[in-house]
């Protein structure tokens, strides 16, 4: 009995690469929950429009509504940064009080507004590469080190705020940062003809720091390496990915986001105070997670966790306008944090097991053995 | 323990498959095991021992077939289900809890009670027992955690002992344990079966087995290839073939000639290593296939990792190309020396499950696939990807499929497609066929015989003896980590057996 080993057949490879079918597209167009959310938001917006024509006005609630996505958008890609890889930062909040700090006093010393919102940027991400390094190099657990990180800054931000300005905040009045912060597209003007009032200039920083985050997870070298280090660390150490490198630079890369958020609601609400950050931590959770980034890492969506925030956002503004009491705002944002939880689990087991099933098919049914069994 | 009486088995196993992502572990399996006699379960690594020993301890579920437990049809969904019905066991892998007693393990499970509050006399009066039945003399109340690696063997075997159960199932107890104390466990294992238990025995060592064992069942591939056969009947050498089949050997093996004159590729000269490699000499030629022949625990997989900078080398020296060099991580001896690793577990260690075909071919590859803005340049990626689909004939619906999804073989040709496509000078391979069917092994050894013959230097670990004789020129015979002597391959598997048998045995001799 020799055993014959068939020789490698390209034909029946190729014929196995079949198109997936139409059916099959739609499914995972329906199972993409970034579909699911802007069907979400633009029923939430037509139901609360209809019903609450104020909603429309773009000096009182259009504008201060987009002007808090697009800043929460930047605290969820914070938050998003550390999930893919598998963590987390309990310290977003604390990290952008640091980087609104650290705008503030540059700002206060005379420097022009882009240096000020590097600095802020720059502090942020130095908390964050902290955390890195204790992550990667004494191997703690990221919750117990950014959990312990974000109460050192809980202290540590007012202790300075106090120090370096006698009330408890810093007011400043550099050149372009009440423009950045407040202005909207009604004033940029092209000869007559004016942007819409609603849409804070913010708006389009917040796109441009998505933009440029999704071409890194998306294109880059770096980023494709972050994305696997998530996937299995343990099979990205042994393929030759420089993980410690890769875990401290996204916490760094976690902190500057945080950062710039905190520099971005300081410039919104015209003063940077201790308390900038302080309700930053549950959003920064719920805008990746509803926008389908996996807590376990190696999957993010930038845009999902836009729309996420998108939708939170506007929940509570949709409650705001009907009278809703901020104890019920709160038990409503908690309940769809679980909910998001619950989907993520379900998504986790329902890939599993189209992956197990996929696989079954793929094995080839038993064949009868060539070799006699021997039997008592 | 049952009432029914009615079967002669004590425990039954009919037609019993269980399947997981991209391997059919059991396939329509059988197994009988008769009142007072110890039964030997035998097959190689992969084999579908222990995902057997899984489904009857109620950790696991079969798919479909039958257990019969003293005649009665059971389905276990979990551990504590199976100890309740008379199946106790103990387990290949330690499941001990460290941070608890000697006393609390062994009654873990089982723990008597009193009125609703643990009776710890009891619970120490029990684990005496059992340990004295062992002639394991330690205090009960002992942290687990003092304990060596077979002292904590020994007291997995006491809980096994602990249940008092009719069927005890025993996966590789005495891997990690001296001659000593495995005669002490055999003497319980046979006091046992005087008393009318049944006991399965899972082992890799035949000599345990011939002089224990009464009957065995052998798995090969997941499937049952011999049923209850009288060990008294059969010689040892029917049992080797009935293990790894000798369709294998009769692979059409390719007359390798490699020139060992030149410099070595990789050279290793009295390495030692933080986890106590001594001494280790080792030598691959370009051109050339060598292999590291073991038992598990001996040490080779922990000599791959320090090879690449996982584990700390405290002695000697390794050179690449004849220069003595030191390898820091994974992507210094890519990128510096040229050495490619294949990892053993490639569902844990070589492959990013949830990714794509692509993806993971690639990952080696991202400096040369990314501009000098660290960009990835994605035709360039796309084209790699395809080149390592078809050259390695992974069968897959597009490069955009999750390597999850792939079956066990088509998992490792991508695990080692993407060392491939990093084009280095020497590949260790790590355990290459575990898992894999028997025809896909045969292509995998073609592979790895077209890429010696490329130039590459090859380093094949495996615990397969059938496939070290088939595939490498030299093997190289490591135990208690020391290479304990080296054997020209001729490929005859009876010659080379019983060489390399004696090799494995060279080092406990010497200490006795």
């Amino acid at each position: 009995m020799t055993s014959t080993v068939p020789r490698p057949t390209v034909t029946r490879r190729i014929d196995e690469r079949i198109n997936p079918s139409t059916k099959e597209r739609f499914g995972s167009a329906l199972s993409d929950n970034r579909v699911g959310l802007v069907v979400l938001i633009a029923l939430l917006v037509v139901a609360i429009g209809s019903a609450r024509p104020t909603f429309w006005n773009p000096q009182f609630v259009m504008g201060p509504m987009l002007t808090n996505i697009a800043i929460y958008s930047v605290v969820g890609l914070s938050q998003m940064a550390v999930l893919s890889i598998g963590q987390m930062n309990l310290a977003v909040g604390g990290m952008a009080a640091t980087g609104g700090l650290g705008a503030a006093i540059a700002l206060d010393h005379g420097a022009p507004l882009v240096v000020g919102m590097v600095v802020g940027v720059i502090a942020g991400a130095a908390c964050g590469a902290v955390c890195g390094l204790l992550v990667t190099r004494a191997d703690v657990n990221s919750f117990v080190v950014t959990l312990a990180m974000s109460f050192a800054l809980l202290g540590l931000v007012p202790a300075v705020y106090g120090w370096v300005s006698t009330g408890a905040a810093i007011t400043v009045d550099t050149p372009g940062l009440a423009e950045l912060g407040r202005w909207t597209t009604a004033n940029l003007c092209l000869g007559n003809t004016c942007g819409p009032a609603g849409v804070p200039l913010l708006l389009f920083l917040s796109i441009a720091t998505m933009v440029v985050v999704a071409f890194g997870y998306a294109r880059t070298r770096v980023g494709r390496e972050t994305l696997l280090t998530g996937s299995s660390a343990q099979a990205a150490l042994l393929s030759a990915i420089p993980v410690g490198r890769r875990v401290t630079s996204v916490h760094a890369l976690s902190g500057a986001l945080a950062g710039l958020a905190g520099v971005m609601l300081g410039a919104s609400t015209g003063s940077f105070t201790p308390s900038i950050g302080q309700e930053f931590l549950i959003p920064s959770f719920l805008g990746p997670i509803l926008g389908g980034t996996l807590l376990v890492g190696g999957y993010v969506s930038v845009l999902g966790t836009s729309l996420g925030i998108a939708l939170t956002v506007l929940i509570r503004q949709g409650l705001l306008l009907f009278g809703v009491g901020i104890e019920g705002l709160n038990i409503l944002l908690g309940s769809v944090l679980l909910l998001a939880l619950c989907t993520d689990r379900i998504r986790d087991v329902m890939s599993q097991r189209s992956r197990l099933r996929a696989s079954l098919q793929g094995v080839p049914a038993s064949e009868p053995s060539s070799e006699g069994k021997v039997a008592a | 323990m049952t009432t029914t009486t009615s079967s002669p088995w004590a425990l039954e196993v009919r037609a019993v498959s269980k399947a997981f992502p991209g391997v059919r572990a059991l396939d329509a399996v059988n197994l009988r095991l008769a009142p007072g006699e110890v039964h030997a379960l035998l097959g190689e690594n992969g084999a579908g021992k222990s995902t057997l020993i899984k489904i009857l301890t109620g950790i696991q579920t079969a798919d479909t077939g039958q257990i019969l437990v003293g005649g009665t049809e059971r389905v276990f969904h979990s551990a504590h289900e199976a100890t309740a019905a008379g199946i106790g066991a103990v387990h290949q892998e330690r499941n001990v809890v460290t941070a608890f007693t000697v006393a609390e393990n062994i009654a873990l499970g089982n723990t008597p009670t009193r009125h609703g509050r643990v009776d710890w006399r009891a619970v120490r009066d029990g684990a005496r027992r059992v340990l004295d039945m062992l002639d394991f003399r330690i205090d009960p109340d002992t942290p687990m955690n003092r304990l060596s690696p077979a002292q904590t063997q020994l007291v997995e075997i006491a809980r096994g002992l602990y249940a008092d159960s009719a069927v005890l199932l025993l996966d590789e107890p005495t891997a990690s344990i001296s001659d000593n104390e495995s005669g002490l466990l055999f003497d319980v294992v046979h006091r046992l079966t005087d008393q009318g238990r049944a006991v399965l025995f899972v082992s890799h060592k035949l000599e345990e087995v011939f002089a224990h064992c009464r009957t065995a069942t052998v798995f090969r591939d997941g499937r049952s290839v011999a049923e209850a056969v009288q060990l008294a009947d059969v010689d040892r050498d029917t049992v080797v073939d009935l293990l790894v089949g000798r369709t294998l050997a009769k692979l059409d093996v390719p007359d390798r000639a490699p020139d060992r004159t030149s410099t070595p590729a990789i050279e290793l000269r009295g390495v030692e290593t933080e986890r106590g490699h001594r001494s280790v000499d080792l030598s691959v030629h370009r051109g050339e296939i060598v292999g590291l022949y073991g038992l598990v625990g001996a040490g080779r997989t922990e000599l791959a990792h320090a090879l690449l900078g996982l584990d700390k080398i405290t002695g000697g020296e390794v050179r690449v190309s004849g220069e003595v060099v030191r390898i820091k991580d994974v992507g210094d001896a890519l990128s510096r020396h040229r050495i490619g690793y294949v990892t053993e577990d490639r569902k844990a260690e070589g492959l990013f499950l949830d990714q794509t075909v692509a993806r993971n071919l690639t990952v080696t590859v991202l400096g040369q696939l990314s501009n000098r803005w660290g960009v990835l340049r994605r035709k360039a990626a796309r084209v790699a990807a395809d080149e390592y689909i078809d050259s390695l004939d992974i069968r897959v619906s597009s490069r955009d499929q999750i390597v999850g999804q792939l079956s066990g073989g088509n998992q490792q040709k991508v695990s080692l497609g993407k060392w491939l496509a990093a084009r280095t000078d020497i590949l260790v391979i790590d355990e290459p066929t575990v898992g894999i069917d028997v025809r896909t092994k045969g292509a995998f050894y073609r592979l790895i015989w077209d890429l010696a013959d490329q130039g590459k230097a090859v380093l094949v670990i495996s615990s397969d003896l059938a496939e070290m004789v088939t595939l490498v020129d030299t093997i190289a015979v490591m135990q208690d980590f020391e290479v304990t002597g080296h054997v020209a391959n001729t490929h005859d598997y009876d010659e080379m057996s019983k060489a390399v048998i004696r090799l494995v045995h060279r080092t406990s001799e010497n200490v006795a």
